[in-house]
C-alpha cells in the first residue's frame, strides 16, 4: 500500500481529484483550483497515473478508426444532390 | 521531494487527440467550400459528404435504432442542408450546422417513432449518480489519509507500446464504447473518435458545456476501466 506523501493535505484528497478530472482534462477548472490540483498530480503517483490513463482512453478512442461512408449511400446523396441542381 | 517539484505534464503516450485529429478546427474555408457547393460542384459535395459523414451518422445512431436508419437520417439531413444552403450565414462552422440539421432530423424521427423523448436523454445520464473510479478503490473515513487511494492504478507507460496500442487494445476501446449507453457513446464518438470540439458537440446536441463534459468524461472513465481490467490482468 502506497504511503501518501501527506504534503498535499491542504489541498485535494485522492477522491476529490478524480470527481474533478472531467473539469481538469477539459481545461474548465478555475485557475486557482487548477494549480491546486496540478499541485496534488506533483506528488501523487497514483492521480498522476489517473489522469495519464484518460488521457491515453481519449487518444486510443482517436485511433479506433471512423466509419466509411458506404458506397450506396455516396451514390443515394449525389443523386440527391444531382436532384437538387436540377430544381 | 524538491526534485519532482517541476511541474509533471501528464503528457498522453498513445497521441494526443489533437495530433490524431488536426481537422479538430475546421480550417477549410467554408464560404469558399459553400459557394462550389452552390455551383453545383459534384467533386465538392462528394468530398464533404465524405468528411461529415462519420459526425453525422454517431449523432444519428445516438437516436436511431439500427445503422440502416442512421444513414436514412444522413441524406435526409443533406436533403435539409442543401435546400438550406443559399441561406447559410456562416455563424457557425459548415460543419456544425450540418450536425444540427442531422440532430434535429434524428430527433424529430425519433419522436415519430414514438421512441422516449431523446432530448432528456443527456440530462437523465449526468443525474445519475456515478463516480469514474468505484469507491472502494480509497480509503475510508477511519484511515489515517483518509479518501487516498489503497493502491495506484498502474503505470501505462511501462507497458510496450506495442501492448498499448495493440489491434487488441483498440478493439477493446471499441467494443468499450459500444456498449456504453447511448448519451455518452455519441458524445464519446464525437469528441474523440471523430475529433469534434466541446462546442460543436454541445451545439448540436443542444447540450450545455457541463453534461456535455460529465457525460464525456463519465464515458472515458468506463472504457479507462476496461483497459485497466485487460492491462493488469
Amino acid at each position: 500500500m502506497p504511503e501518501p506523501l501527506g504534503v498535499y493535505e491542504h489541498g485535494y484528497t485522492c477522491r476529490e481529484i478524480v470527481d474533478l478530472a472531467a473539469e481538469y482534462v477539459e481545461a474548465a477548472l478555475p485557475a486557482h483550483e487548477s494549480t491546486l490540483f496540478e499541485l496534488h498530480l506533483n506528488f501523487c503517483d497514483g492521480c498522476f497515473r489517473f489522469i495519464d490513463q484518460i488521457r491515453d482512453t481519449a487518444g486510443l478512442a482517436a485511433r479506433v478508426g471512423e466509419d466509411e461512408l458506404p458506397e450506396s449511400l455516396r451514390a443515394d446523396l449525389l443523386q440527391a444532390f444531382r436532384d437538387w441542381k436540377r430544381a | 521531494m524538491t526534485a519532482r517539484w517541476t511541474p509533471r505534464t501528464a503528457a498522453c503516450s498513445v497521441g494526443s487527440v489533437a495530433e490524431t485529429h488536426t481537422d479538430a478546427r475546421p480550417v477549410t474555408d467554408d464560404s469558399a467550400l459553400v459557394t462550389r457547393l452552390l455551383a453545383g460542384d459534384e467533386r465538392a459535395f462528394e468530398d464533404v459528404a465524405r468528411a461529415f459523414y462519420p459526425r453525422m451518422l454517431a449523432v444519428a445512431q445516438g437516436y436511431t435504432r439500427t445503422r440502416a436508419v442512421a444513414d436514412e437520417v444522413v441524406q435526409e439531413a443533406w436533403v435539409g442542408v442543401l435546400r438550406a444552403l443559399d441561406r447559410f450565414e456562416g455563424r457557425s462552422s459548415l460543419r456544425s450546422w450540418v450536425l444540427q440539421i442531422a440532430a434535429d432530423i434524428a430527433r424529430t424521427r425519433a419522436v415519430r417513432e414514438a421512441r422516449s423523448v431523446p432530448v432528456s436523454a443527456f440530462e437523465l445520464d449526468v443525474e445519475r449518480p456515478e463516480t469514474a473510479v468505484e469507491p472502494e478503490r480509497f480509503r475510508g473515513p477511519d484511515d489515517p489519509f483518509p479518501g487516498h487511494w489503497r493502491s495506484y492504478p498502474t503505470d501505462w507507460r511501462r507497458l510496450p507500446e506495442q501492448r498499448l496500442v495493440s489491434t487488441e487494445t483498440l478493439e477493446l476501446v471499441k467494443r468499450a464504447i459500444d456498449e456504453l449507453p447511448e448519451s455518452r457513446k455519441i458524445i464519446i464518438t464525437l469528441r474523440d473518435v471523430t475529433g469534434c470540439s466541446a462546442a460543436e458537440v454541445c451545439d448540436a446536441l443542444g447540450v450545455s458545456p457541463e453534461i456535455q463534459r460529465v457525460l464525456l468524461h463519465r464515458a472515458r472513465a468506463r472504457v479507462r476501466a476496461r483497459l485497466e481490467r485487460q492491462f493488469d490482468a
